[in-house]
């Protein structure tokens, strides 16, 4: 139901954006922008998934809300993952002289000419996501390997020490899939009693997951606790078409997991949930912004996890009824003091909040 | 005793199960003009293909100069002296005249790489040399006309001064202008000793030119002869003859309506040209080539637009954007250079039989298979064509047998009006009699038909009325009994400026 | 000299050099009508809205990001000219460009020779791919989708994180930020494109393509001709790997996945036939830099960001509708 509901309105959406959209829209551009101090881009290698919508949606709402309403003028592109395509838009940014360029980056290192001649310009480079290498950008980013320790040790914690888990992996060869199972791996290895007893890719789809572990269910022993990377709830409905009782579970911040955490559906898992949060896109924004009004030194900064557990759910807050299962949950860390706080609407179609104010808290310098 | 020029001792070669030659043997001298003549099928096209290395024999021997050799490709056997015009021309459609006619020959500047000036300077001169003016060596082949693209090709290979030429049916596409330079051609290289060797349907030709002739029936020789009329040469090939060549012409129905309408046609190289097309009747269009036949035929067919005029067909006015409107519309056509334009050579007869009736033989799109075999084996066994089954592939076909697929493809469509452009060029004299049958009982049936010939002979035998176009205009219509071809190209030659 | 017989005279005046310049290299005309249209409405969205005029930054920035792709396309080109197709031009990119990554950092002798050997692979690639065409007698598009995924594998496995630091001179030469020095590799292949199609080897290549049955029957050998088409290939390719590592300054085995597709569109948008035989490396090249402005022109065109896609497709297909119509009504005059 939710999820027609959805389609429909991101057709009727699309519809109207195209007729909307002249082949040259007349928005104010950079240099007509005479009130407002800072011009900053948002490169993006590709929009084709969820996250990256998400991503890019609270970035575009954020650009209309203060602080950036009044100091900001942001524009926005994508690139198709094609590589030689965001490093020309990347050329297009540096020859608008924009202030800054935030990146979420096709290749670790296939833009580090470009980002060079950027950050030779004067023109600030902050990376978020798929990170650079190239040391004149400023990174931020969460700790992948804190990420899956967290996941891991919540699990220990869970069982107290003893029981048989199986791990979810995510995309093999890239490097938050190796990082988070380093992260996890680090546990295991000081907890003897756990018994990890099957490890196998869920591609960070809940699809993949669902099939591939209904694949491998029927060979495994009574499984005590879930690791999952991504597609967590294609993981439980494979575990409930098999007529398994739903063991505790760690895993990332689907909407469809988090459901499943306050029972919506009709079965109730003990989980743990956070991921790479789609506002870091935001947390890159402001940093940019307060590096170049210079209320924030240039340096990397380390976003926190958040992992909630079942009591910090709160329905329209965080988790979300009407939402599709694979909506990403933690577009918003929710609440004032929390790294980052948003509306839902501005992760769905990127519109300002209304009715709350964008509250974005980077670590104490 | 000589030794002979070129001798193809007991030659055969079988396709796919199908002897295309079974003993097949001639002998051609230095400095003699000989002609291989027989039915369709009767292996000539396959021998040519084998003496230029295109196709391997399956036995039998090949001597140039009295040497047995082994040719294990055309350029095997240019190194032996010996060139070929197949009849399925080599050229390359993308590139010039002059890259053709110079193709690894090409005149180097002096840092050692191609001149394209050069390239066209030695073009223009061997053309010139050969007295070929009217083509551009600039020209891309794609853009010249079949008798100019088989020009260039004999042009060709006359350039490299052949001690032996074999001709594959090269006149076959030329009208009578570049048949005389063809031959002029013949004449002066087998004054120079050269030995040539071809293949032709127009039995005037051969008189013309041929010192012997070889008589060709079923894939073996059945005699060579240095004299012999047609009615002897016709009965060796066929057992047929010839006056029973053409079929009686039927008298049309005086009241016959009629079927197709022209008024002031006018387009490229087609000015105010009218005429009524009758049921049962068939009206013959003639004259020489580029004169205006082939655009009349493509705006008939929709395949070409009219700037001005109109068409009416069974008394409603038409204006055909496509071909498949015209078709919709009951007119079928059968085009002449069946190779690019009628058939798809490698799908297999079933396949080009049902092509025009797909619509009929499909459900909900799907193809009744059943339906299918036995529209093809319908167009097989009323048209005697001759395959080894109606799987095989169009391409592994004689000519005369093609051309029967794609007249039989038409008249599975159960149209009224058939264009037939020059159906009978490259075919045999048997399966030119099974068309001009058929022809005729299709008029007697009710079909109305146009129908264009570069035969003048053939439009004075079977045409209720014919009308001679010259430069975009019908200059003359002569009408039935006594239309002689003389009649026919008198009208089609005489300036009618002076007339 | 003999005197023929029978002329056959000329009808009429012969059509004039220049007309028929047009009309057989009207792919390439149209390709540089429309790259000019394309420079035109990028300088002009580029003027309204920076208020001043594109200079050397824009033009080295644009040289540079074009030059792996149009080497892509004229390793593209050499291919389909032959009526073949090779998908395998992106993991020849991905594998030079590792291999580069990987060797490239000592001082410009090791720098040359690594440049040369790493040609050498890029020739070793195409050579796999025109034995396996030619010799094989396998279909172009599975052999060449079959050897992209190997040479991704070898890519990937021999530079699994991406990494390397091109070395400055290296950079310097082949993607200066600072001056266009690709300026002068573009009339550069120029020339060489027009020297090899005076070479015999371009002739041939270009005659296979055309009908290689009629072309062995004039001495060509359609096997070797296949083979070194293959190999100029993977040469090129080679160059686009190399151009790719210097402009990024660094090598990842994954980038260059992007070039078999946008490869075969600048090769057909510069006029070269998927049906062989037409075309020219120069067309490729010029529709390498379409593709580019493309990205230019919409991104100073300010298109909101979920649409820059569909209008990049709709902006090609124009293209590509407008020429065949310009193409058919050049020839329909003739």
């Amino acid at each position: 139901m939710t999820i027609h509901a959805t389609r429909r309105h991101l057709l009727q959406t699309a519809g109207l954006g195209l007729a909307a959209v002249p082949l040259m829209v007349a928005r104010p551009s950079f240099a007509q922008s005479s009130g407002k101090t800072y011009k900053i881009a948002l490169s993006n290698s590709y929009i084709g998934n969820k996250w990256r919508l998400e991503m890019e949606n609270v970035f575009k709402a954020a650009l209309a809300m203060d602080p950036f309403k009044t100091e900001v003028v942001g524009s926005i592109y994508n690139s198709g993952n094609d590589v030689s395509k965001q490093s020309q838009q990347m050329s297009n940014m540096i020859a608008e002289r924009v202030d800054a360029i935030v990146i979420d980056a096709a290749s670790p290192t296939a833009l580090n000419g470009i980002i060079h001649q950027a950050t030779s310009r004067g023109i600030l480079v902050v990376s978020f996501d798929s990170g650079v290498t190239a040391p004149s950008a400023i990174k931020v980013n969460i700790s992948q390997y804190d990420l899956g320790k967290g996941w891991a040790e919540w699990i220990v914690k869970q069982i107290n020490g003893q029981g048989n888990v199986i791990m979810v992996t995510g995309v093999a060869g890239t490097e938050v899939d190796l990082d988070r199972n380093k992260g996890a791996d680090s546990v295991w290895a000081q907890h003897p009693g756990i018994k990890v007893v099957n490890r196998f890719t869920g591609m960070w789809d809940s699809s993949t997951a669902e099939r591939n572990t209904a694949a491998v269910l029927p060979s495994l022993p009574k499984i005590d606790a879930i690791w999952c990377q991504g597609g967590t709830d294609g993981v439980l409905k494979a575990f409930i078409s098999a007529n398994r009782p739903l063991p505790p579970t760690a895993g990332e911040a689907e909407n469809g997991f988090r459901k499943m955490m306050l029972g919506i559906g009709g079965h109730t898992v003990t989980g743990y949930s956070a991921g790479s949060p789609p506002y870091l896109s935001l947390m890159a924004l402001e940093l940019a912004r307060r590096i170049l009004n210079g209320t924030y030194p240039k340096k990397n900064i380390d976003v926190p996890n958040v992992f909630l557990s079942n009591a910090d759910l709160k329905l329209g807050v965080n988790v979300f009824a009407d939402q599709p299962d694979s909506f990403f949950d933690d577009f918003t860390a929710g609440g004032p003091t929390s790294p980052v706080d948003i509306c839902a609407q501005a992760a769905i179609d990127g519109s300002a909040c209304t009715d709350q104010k964008l509250i974005i808290n980077l670590p104490a310098a | 005793m000589t030794i002979a020029a070129v001798e193809a001792v007991d030659i055969g070669k079988a396709y796919g199960g199908v002897a295309a030659l079974t003993k097949a043997s001639f002998t051609a001298q230095a400095g003699e003009v000989h002609a291989l003549v027989g039915e369709n099928g009767a292996g000539k096209s396959t021998l040519i293909k084998i003496m230029g290395g295109r196709v391997r024999p399956d036995s039998g021997e090949i001597r140039i100069g009295g040497q047995a050799v082994s040719l294990n490709g055309p350029q095997a056997a240019h190194h032996l002296g010996a060139w070929t015009v197949f009849q399925e021309l080599t050229l390359l459609p993308w590139m010039t005249v002059a890259e053709n006619l110079l193709l690894q020959q090409e005149p180097r500047s002096s840092l050692g790489l191609i001149s394209r000036q050069a390239t066209l300077r030695d073009a223009d001169a061997l053309l010139a040399r050969y007295g070929v003016m009217h083509i551009d060596p600039r020209a891309l082949v794609e853009d010249i006309s079949l008798a100019e693209r088989q020009t260039v090709e004999i042009v060709r290979a006359v350039s490299h001064a052949p001690k032996i030429l074999f001709l594959d049916e090269p006149t076959s596409s030329l009208v009578e202008r570049e048949v005389e330079w063809l031959f002029g051609q013949i004449r002066r290289l087998r004054e120079q000793g050269c030995s040539i060797v071809f293949t032709s349907h127009r039995w005037a030709e051969i008189r013309s030119i041929a010192d012997r002739i070889t008589i060709f029936r079923g894939g073996a020789d059945v005699g060579t002869f240095t004299d012999i009329d047609e009615d002897e040469a016709v009965r060796l090939m066929t057992g047929r003859r010839v006056e029973a060549l053409y079929p009686p012409l039927t008298p049309r129905p005086a009241a016959a309506p009629v079927m197709l309408e022209a008024r002031s046609l006018s387009g490229p190289n087609l000015r105010q040209v009218s005429f009524a097309l009758h049921q049962g009747e068939v009206l013959g269009v003639g004259g020489l080539a580029g004169h205006g036949h082939r655009e009349l035929f493509r705006t008939v067919f929709g395949d070409a637009h009219a700037s001005g005029g109109t068409l009416t067909v069974q008394g409603k006015e038409k204006k055909f954007r496509s071909p498949r409107a015209a078709i919709a519309s009951g007119i079928a056509l059968v085009p002449e250079d069946r190779k690019t334009e009628g058939l798809l050579l490698r799908m297999s007869v079933r396949d080009n039989a049902s092509l025009a009736i797909l619509k009929r033989l499909t459900r909900f799109g799907i193809l009744k298979p059943q339906e299918e075999r036995r529209a093809a084996q319908h167009v097989v066994d009323s048209l005697r064509v001759r395959t080894a089954g109606i799987g095989l592939a169009v391409g592994a076909l004689s000519g005369g047998n093609q051309q029967k697929v794609l007249l039989g493809r038409w008249l599975e469509t159960e149209c009224q009006i058939l264009l037939l452009y020059d159906v009978t060029r490259g075919v045999d004299v048997a399966t030119k009699h099974e068309i001009y049958e058929l022809v005729a009982s299709l008029a007697r049936s009710g079909h109305a038909i146009l129908f264009y010939s570069s035969d003048a002979e053939e439009l004075a035998h079977l045409c209720h009325r014919v009308l001679v176009m010259r430069e975009g205009v019908v200059a003359a219509e002569l009408h039935a009994p006594g239309i002689t071809a003389e009649d026919i190209v008198s009208a089609a030659v005489r300036d009618h400026r002076a007339a | 000299m003999p005197i023929p017989e029978t002329i056959l005279a000329a009808s009429g005046p012969r059509r004039s050099r220049l007309s028929h310049a047009l009309t057989q290299n009207i792919g390439l005309a149209l390709v540089v009508a429309l790259l000019v249209a394309c420079i035109i409405l990028y300088c002009g969205l580029y003027i309204a809205t920076q208020h001043r005029l594109p200079g050397g930054y824009e033009l080295t920035s644009t040289l540079n990001n074009t030059m792996p792709l149009a080497f892509a396309a004229l390793a593209q080109t050499l291919v389909v000219l032959t009526r073949g197709i090779d998908l395998s031009v992106g993991g020849v990119i991905d594998l030079t460009n590792a291999v580069a990554a990987l060797t490239l950092m000592g001082g410009p002798v090791s720098t040359t020779i690594w440049t040369i050997a790493i040609l050498g692979i890029g020739a070793l690639c195409g050579l796999l791919n025109g034995v396996l065409v030619a010799v094989g007698r396998l279909q172009p598009i599975l052999v060449t989708l079959s050897t992209l995924s190997i040479f991704q594998g070898i890519a990937i496995k021999i530079l699994p994180q991406p990494g390397g630091a091109m070395p400055p001179g290296f950079t310097g030469v082949l993607a200066n930020p600072n001056v266009p020095l690709s300026l002068i590799y573009i009339p550069l292949i120029g020339i060489l494109w027009a020297i090899f199609r005076r070479t015999r080897l371009g002739v041939s290549v270009f005659a296979i393509g055309n009908d290689a049955m009629a072309a062995s029957s004039h001495g060509i050998s359609v096997k070797r001709t296949t083979i070194l088409a293959y190999m100029l290939g993977g040469v090129a390719s080679a160059c686009a790997g190399l151009f790719l590592a210097a402009n990024a300054t660094a090598g990842d085995a994954t980038t260059g996945d992007t070039y078999t597709l946008t490869s075969i569109v600048a090769a057909v948008l510069g006029g070269v036939s998927l049906f062989g035989g037409r075309g020219s490396g120069l067309g490729a090249l010029f529709g390498a830099f379409v593709t580019v402005m493309v990205v230019n022109i919409l991104f100073f065109a300010h298109i909101d960001p979920l649409y820059q896609t569909f209008y990049e497709g709709l902006f090609l297909l124009a293209a590509v509708i407008a020429a065949n119509v310009i193409g058919q009504i050049v020839r329909r005059r003739r």
